[in-house]
Parts: structure tokens; C-alpha cells; sequence
């Protein structure tokens, strides 16, 4: 087990969370401006839904509290996105997010980390979001990703 | 547009942006922001997203964009066309091929691949997506999408 450390450290079987939030309209609103996704579902005064894409930010939630050293010595880069929303979620609503790395590989000299995330209702454990999520622990000047 | 009008082959362009130093800040500071809620901006330590030198650090020429801001380009577009629809009953995969640098000029794009119906009636999109450089046409951002009309 590697967490407790930094998030270079991650390997595979490692679980990160369960975290308990409630869904605002600041983080609804705040990210959807931030990448110009400017529709009333997102931004408008009521009835807000949640981005799917949001959900990458709760990756971060995990790394802060199974990763309290940081980053770790290198940068770290995303290399795949993979979401899939179930059911719209909404502002109020109260989600519990988790995170389970699945695997942990070298490809031409490159560290890979696939981890897969479930956001669910708290109180009914209804599934909303599942996502997986790609990194590249270390970066070289020779690296074609993102 | 009306989604009756959609069928295999159509296609959907974002206006062109370029990615300038501030469109990757915004997301880098969108992060302690969010994750603190609590109504006000927060910063964060130095990333490659905003950073020369830490960039330069880590082997890069300069700062990239985070692969975030274009999937969330594609998203919108997704968003323009469908709705709700993609922010209820939707997958959204992109990887991201190439980096993206200051100033380059990006275009997010959708082309639907296949339409059909489910057991339950629901019409059924499944998208090739991209993004791609405006001057050069390289493909820097790719992926699929599906989404499920209610």
C-alpha cells in the first residue's frame, strides 16, 4: 500500500477515499466559467447540473487526502479521460467519491497510472459517474502526451 | 440545431481559441478553488501549466495546456448540440496525443459516427471527437463520445 505518502508513490490495489461532499452551485458555476462551457444547466441561477467532467476534480479530493506529501519529485500529466455519467447529479445533492488504482505499468520508459473512480448518492449508493483516469508519473522532453 | 437533423456524418466545429497563458491559468487556479468551496479564488504552488521554469524543469520547452481544458472544449461543443442529454446519460473518452502549447490556436470538433435506438426507444449518438491545431489541422486531442437522448 502506498498511500499516505505522495502521489508518485500510487500502485496498483491502492484505495483512495471514501469522501463524503455535498455538491455546490460555486463549483458547478466556478468550473463550467473556467472552461467556457457557459450554458444555463451550468451556470444559471437554479436547477444547475453537475459537468461530468467535474468529476476529474475529485481525483484531485483523493490525491489531497491519500497523498498528504504532494505531487511527489515529478510532474505529473494526464493522458486519458474516460467518463461515464448514469443519472444527472445536481446541486445538493450528497455524493461519495472513491478511488481504486487498477494498474501501474512502464511503457517506453514511462510510468503509467489507470485509476478508476466511482462517485455514488451517499444515502442510496446509486452509482452516478464511473471514471477512469490515466497519468503519466513522470514526463520526458521525448513524451507525445498531453 | 435539431437533432433530427443529425445523422451519420454531420459534423460540429467550436469557434477557433487559442490557448493563451491566462485560459491555462484559469484552469490551474480553478483547483484549490473549487476544492476549497468556499466562494473565493485560491492559487496553488507552481505546475507545468503555468510555470516556465518548473515546466523547463520537467523537460518540457515551456508550459502545456492541461488535457482537461480541451476535453472540456469538446465537452461544451457536446453541450451545444445535445443538452442536458450529455450532462444525464453520457461517455465522454479523449487522449491526449500531442501537447498543447501558449497561443496555439485549437479548434474542438464532433463527428457522429453511428445513430440508433435501444430497446427502451431512446435514441442513441455515438461521436468521433478531436481537437485539432487551426493552422496545421494535427490532431492533438482525441476520443469517442455516446450519449443517450431522453
Amino acid at each position: 500500500m502506498a498511500t499516505g505518502g505522495v502521489v508518485t508513490d500510487l500502485d496498483v490495489g491502492d484505495v483512495l477515499g471514501p469522501i463524503e461532499y455535498t455538491l455546490s452551485s460555486f463549483v458547478i458555476r466556478e468550473y463550467s466559467h473556467v472552461v467556457e462551457m457557459h450554458h444555463e444547466i451550468f451556470q444559471g441561477a437554479e436547477d444547475l447540473v453537475m459537468p461530468p467532467s467535474l468529476i476529474h476534480l475529485d481525483k484531485l479530493r483523493l490525491y489531497n487526502h491519500a497523498c498528504p506529501g504532494g505531487t511527489g519529485p515529478t510532474a505529473r500529466i494526464h493522458y486519458e479521460y474516460d467518463a461515464e455519467i448514469f443519472v444527472p447529479v445536481r446541486v445538493g445533492d450528497r455524493l461519495v467519491v472513491s478511488g481504486e488504482v487498477k494498474q501501474r505499468y512502464t511503457k517506453k520508459s514511462r510510468e503509467y497510472v489507470l485509476m478508476e473512480m466511482l462517485l455514488k448518492r451517499v444515502d442510496t449508493g446509486e452509482l452516478l459517474v464511473r471514471y477512469l483516469d490515466q497519468v503519466i508519473l513522470a514526463y520526458s522532453g521525448k513524451n507525445e502526451a498531453a | 440545431m435539431s437533432l433530427l437533423s443529425l445523422e451519420a456524418g454531420t459534423e460540429f466545429r467550436t469557434r477557433v481559441r487559442a490557448m493563451t497563458r491566462e485560459r491555462m491559468r484559469w484552469y490551474v487556479d480553478a483547483q484549490p478553488t473549487i476544492g476549497a468551496d468556499d466562494g473565493r479564488i485560491h492559487t496553488q504552488e507552481p505546475t507545468i501549466h503555468d510555470d516556465d521554469e518548473y515546466a523547463r524543469s520537467q523537460g518540457l520547452p515551456g508550459i502545456i495546456a492541461d488535457g482537461m481544458i480541451s476535453t472540456n472544449w469538446i465537452q461544451g461543443l457536446l453541450i451545444d448540440v445535445f443538452g442536458i442529454d450529455f450532462a444525464s446519460r453520457s461517455r465522454l473518452k479523449t487522449k491526449y496525443i500531442a501537447p498543447i502549447y501558449e497561443n496555439q490556436k485549437v479548434v474542438a470538433c464532433a463527428r457522429v459516427d453511428t445513430v440508433t435506438r435501444d430497446v427502451d426507444g431512446h435514441d442513441i449518438y455515438t461521436l468521433e471527437v478531436w481537437c485539432e491545431d487551426d493552422d496545421t489541422k494535427k490532431k492533438l486531442t482525441v476520443g469517442t463520445a455516446r450519449v443517450q437522448i431522453s
